[in-house]
């Protein structure tokens, strides 16, 4: 916890004081930080696009550190295959592993609390196997580990019990699916947080927007990694008919999760403003929405 | 203890020194043991793991169940190919006698375990009962005749799956969350780390994935412990009495080849009949009842002079038991009108479908179900979500014990078939998953008055975002409602498509109107019943 803290502190710092530095400094403003805001990277193997976007980014020694506890937070919800893509992509999801476990973390624990049968999801969803098999701590949802978590400045929750796992974590890495959704329009990356919410979650649709950048406030991903390698685009979140299926074999990564749902969006011929979570958290300075002030790199993997 | 009690005790043998246990007494202890903990290990993996089948043949105990395959064809005149293989125990009957019932039957095992428990006197008291477990066979399958599967009820391995599935598994289940909180919720820093060991080593053995509830797991966990009980009152005393699988097993036994033979040379000291634990007379070669002997050879072992003994012969034993031609029909007579005072209260929905009788998917219709649910708790057992619970009297007397659907304990996962796949009757269709996900076991209705959207022009989509259907069951309609403030606010408010609606249930496990939920699911429409229908279409 302290770790994170004090990274996110230092991460800030550093920024605040670079960009006051670059404003002013016409030599500095010419140099701009060497990785882009967004990396968006169209390839045929899913793997490789993860590895492709995060280099792109900085690499993954740049959001973990040799020794550190690190959780990757796939979408497991649903008792379905990738092909169906209501979840994470198994092989997005033990890239990321593979990748921090190279760059030095200690463990790398991964789990999400499902909305089916955590077993059949996880097996079916293909990721429990494939995480493993990359070196992952792969557990279920432990009840008894969820803790009490103050929101200060929560408009729809001050409080919430969160995963202990997450919490304590020294580096989080979120790797949501992007689908659809009957409420929210579509679940990216700030929603992927219900998946480490306990108790009666579902209560939080009754205002969206505002719970999703709640639990943002809290939250603090070193990187989001949207995977869009096939997309939901009808009956989501849950799907289950291929022909709602859409392959678009991409990856997006970067720092900002706002900016990362809000080109989320674009994927659905639908813009981040027109989500409420992403209109909340943006309006309340938790990342940058508007696309025009992202820098975008796309890659060819 | 006084004088002349332990000397009563003190068993007078004429070598002297207690006779050395034989080996095959050995060899039927380690078999019954290993029987036991096979019993055990395909109870154990009757659990969902993630994958779509589960990959031993957790119901292998059940398909070797004679009592099951007879009255089985008898009702519903029709079994599983798997049931057949019960068939394979005659053979060894005919040859080995009652073998199945002291070497192989877990629960004879139990009660043979639970007789150890007691001293017993030197010549302990015995009834000679025999004949109430021929009577309850025959009342059984005369019932069966008359299409009332009621023999599960008594079949002793249907009797114990059950049992342990909703009554003591869930116990112990309760026991080690128990020491699991209790190690979790220490005030000490490493509290975490022993409660995540514990946890490991926990549901590497025993622990459920989640902890199972049941209906009525006190009502059937006190039978099995009365069962277990008796043993106090007589060694095996469900197993030479009551246990209408014995009773069959013991028509043929009395053909058995293996038969005992008492030389000359006894000296008639009754030690072996006090052994017994079938109480068959093995003391003498006229007097032993081969349809009574489990062949645990106890007598063997209790024998001072080694003048007993087995040895194969043709001639048949003497009648089993004294049933008596009278009380044979009276039995039939009962099974029967049985069938008949059950079937004289109104069903369960009073002439009418009952609408919280939700079966599980591929249960066939209710009479034809009713032909084979032996009651096993196979179903329950594997449940995924715990949801299919025993039935008291929601499907009728007749009907008690038999799985039904309570979605608000647990809904009916989607791709999940495991259900179809443990019955050992055929009650519940083993469907391929295609298949089972078409299948209708009842339809959800919206109670406008808690729902949300409806109620409280307040947003809520949760029934829509977990119905499983590729082409979701539940839909919206944007309408325009007025808050209290007078602003006019857009919900959606949820719709069921009848068309598409499976009746599985998890809009009702999940809906956030905890205690009652706003949208509940009824038989109503379950493809099973063609009479049970809402739309002309269907």
């Amino acid at each position: 916890m302290a770790n994170r803290r004090e990274f996110l502190t230092r991460t800030a710092a550093a920024a605040a004081g670079l960009a006051a530095v670059a404003s002013l400094d016409p030599v500095l403003r010419a140099a701009p930080p060497p990785w882009p805001d967004l990396a968006v990277v169209h390839g045929a193997d899913p793997a490789k696009n993860t590895r492709a976007a995060l280099s792109a980014v900085g690499g993954m020694k740049r959001f973990v550190s040799k020794g550190e506890v690190v959780v990757v937070k796939p979408n497991i919800g649903w008792d379905r295959t990738p092909e169906q893509a209501a979840n994470t992509n198994p092989h997005v999801v033990a890239a990321l592993v593979a990748m921090a476990l190279e760059a030095g973390a200690k463990t790398v624990k991964v789990f999400d609390r499902p909305c089916n049968d955590p077993r059949r999801c996880y097996t079916q969803s293909g990721i429990e196997a494939a995480a493993k098999a990359a070196g992952a701590e792969v557990s279920f949802i432990n009840d008894r580990k969820f803790r009490e978590v103050a929101i200060p400045g929560g408009v729809a929750i001050k409080a919430w019990p969160l995963y202990t796992d997450l919490l304590e974590a020294d580096k989080i890495i979120n790797v949501p699916i992007a689908k659809t959704h009957g409420t929210a329009k579509l679940t990216l990356g700030l929603k992927n947080w219900m998946g480490v919410m306990g108790g009666s979650r579902g209560r939080i649709h009754q205002d969206i927007g505002e719970a999703l950048a709640d639990l943002a406030t809290v939250i603090h991903p070193a990187v989001t990694v949207l995977d869009a390698t096939r997309i939901l685009t009808a009956n989501g979140p849950q799907g289950g008919d291929l022909k709602d299926v859409k392959r678009l074999d991409t990856i997006i990564a970067g720092t900002d999760v706002v900016a990362v749902d809000s080109y989320g969006a674009t994927l659905f011929g639908l813009a981040g403003p027109g989500l409420a979570y992403v209109a909340a958290a943006s309006r309340r300075g938790l990342g940058q929405m508007d696309l025009n002030k992202v820098r975008i790199q796309t890659v060819q993997a | 203890m006084t004088a002349p009690e332990a000397e009563a005790r003190a068993p007078k043998r004429a070598g002297g020194p207690r006779a050395r246990t034989p080996g095959i007494v050995w060899a039927r202890r380690a078999t019954q043991t290993g029987f036991l903990l096979l019993f055990l290990f395909l109870f154990l993996q009757t659990e969902q793991r993630g994958a779509d089948s589960l990959g031993y043949p957790v119901k292998l105990f059940l398909d070797f169940d004679p009592l099951l395959l007879f009255s089985s064809l008898l009702s519903a005149h029709a079994v599983p190919a798997a049931l057949w293989l019960s068939l394979l125990l005659i053979p060894v009957t005919l040859v080995l006698g009652r073998v199945f019932c002291g070497w192989a039957c877990p629960l004879g095992t139990l009660n043979h375990l639970a007789g150890s428990l007691r001293r017993w006197p030197a010549k302990p008291r015995t009834r000679g009962w025999f004949r109430v477990k021929y009577l309850l066979l025959i009342g059984l399958l005369a019932a069966a005749l008359f299409s009332a599967q009621l023999t599960g009820l008594f079949d002793p391995l249907s009797l114990l799956v059950r049992s342990l599935a909703l009554g003591a598994y869930p116990a112990l289940n309760v026991a080690l969350n128990g020491l699991l909180d209790l190690a979790y919720g220490l005030k000490v820093n490493w509290a975490p780390a022993l409660g995540d060991a514990l946890l490991k080593a926990f549901s590497a053995t025993l622990l459920a994935f989640r902890q199972p509830h049941f209906r009525q797991g006190f009502l059937i966990t006190a039978i099995l412990l009365a069962i277990l009980g008796l043993n106090f009152i007589e060694r095996r005393f469900w197993c030479r009495y009551l246990c209408p699988l014995g009773a069959l097993l013991g028509l043929f036994a009395r053909f058995g080849l293996l038969k005992r033979r008492v030389s000359e040379e006894c000296t008639s000291c009754a030690l072996c009949d006090h052994a017994c634990q079938g109480s068959a007379g093995p003391g003498s070669t006229q007097g032993w009842k081969a349809s009574e002997c489990f062949m645990c050879m106890s007598c063997e072992a209790s024998c001072p002079g080694g003048s007993g003994g087995f040895g194969f012969g043709l001639s048949p034993s003497p009648e089993p038991a004294d049933v008596g031609r009278r009380r044979a029909v009276l039995a039939a007579f009962s099974g029967a009108a049985a069938v008949a005072i059950l079937r004289a209260a109104p069903g369960p929905g009073a002439g009418r479908p009952a609408p919280l009788l939700i079966r599980p998917p591929g249960a066939l219709r209710e009479p034809d179900f009713l032909e084979r649910c032996v009651r096993c708790g196979e179903c329950m057992k594997v449940c995924t979500t715990g949801g299919l619970q025993p039935t008291l009297l929601e499907a009728g007397l007749e009907g008690i014990w038999t799985p039904v659907l309570v979605p608000r304990i647990g809904y009916c996962e989607y791709n999940c078939t495991l259900c179809g796949q443990v019955c050992p009757t055929g009650a519940i269709q083993k469907l391929p998953a295609e298949q089972k996900r078409k299948v209708r076991i009842g339809l959800a209705t919206i109670d406008k008055s808690r729902c949300l959207p409806y109620a409280h022009a307040t947003p809520c989509i949760v029934c829509q975002e977990v119905c499983p259907t590729p082409v979701k069951a539940i839909w919206f309609e944007r309408a325009a409602v007025l808050a209290r403030s007078g602003a006019a606010v857009e919900v959606k408010q949820p719709r069921v498509d009848l068309d598409l609606c499976i009746g599985c249930g998890i809009c009702e496990a999940k809906c956030p109107v905890l205690d009652q939920p706003a949208i509940t699911v009824s038989s109503l429409g379950e493809s099973r019943d063609p009479d049970h229908q809402l739309l002309l279409s269907q």
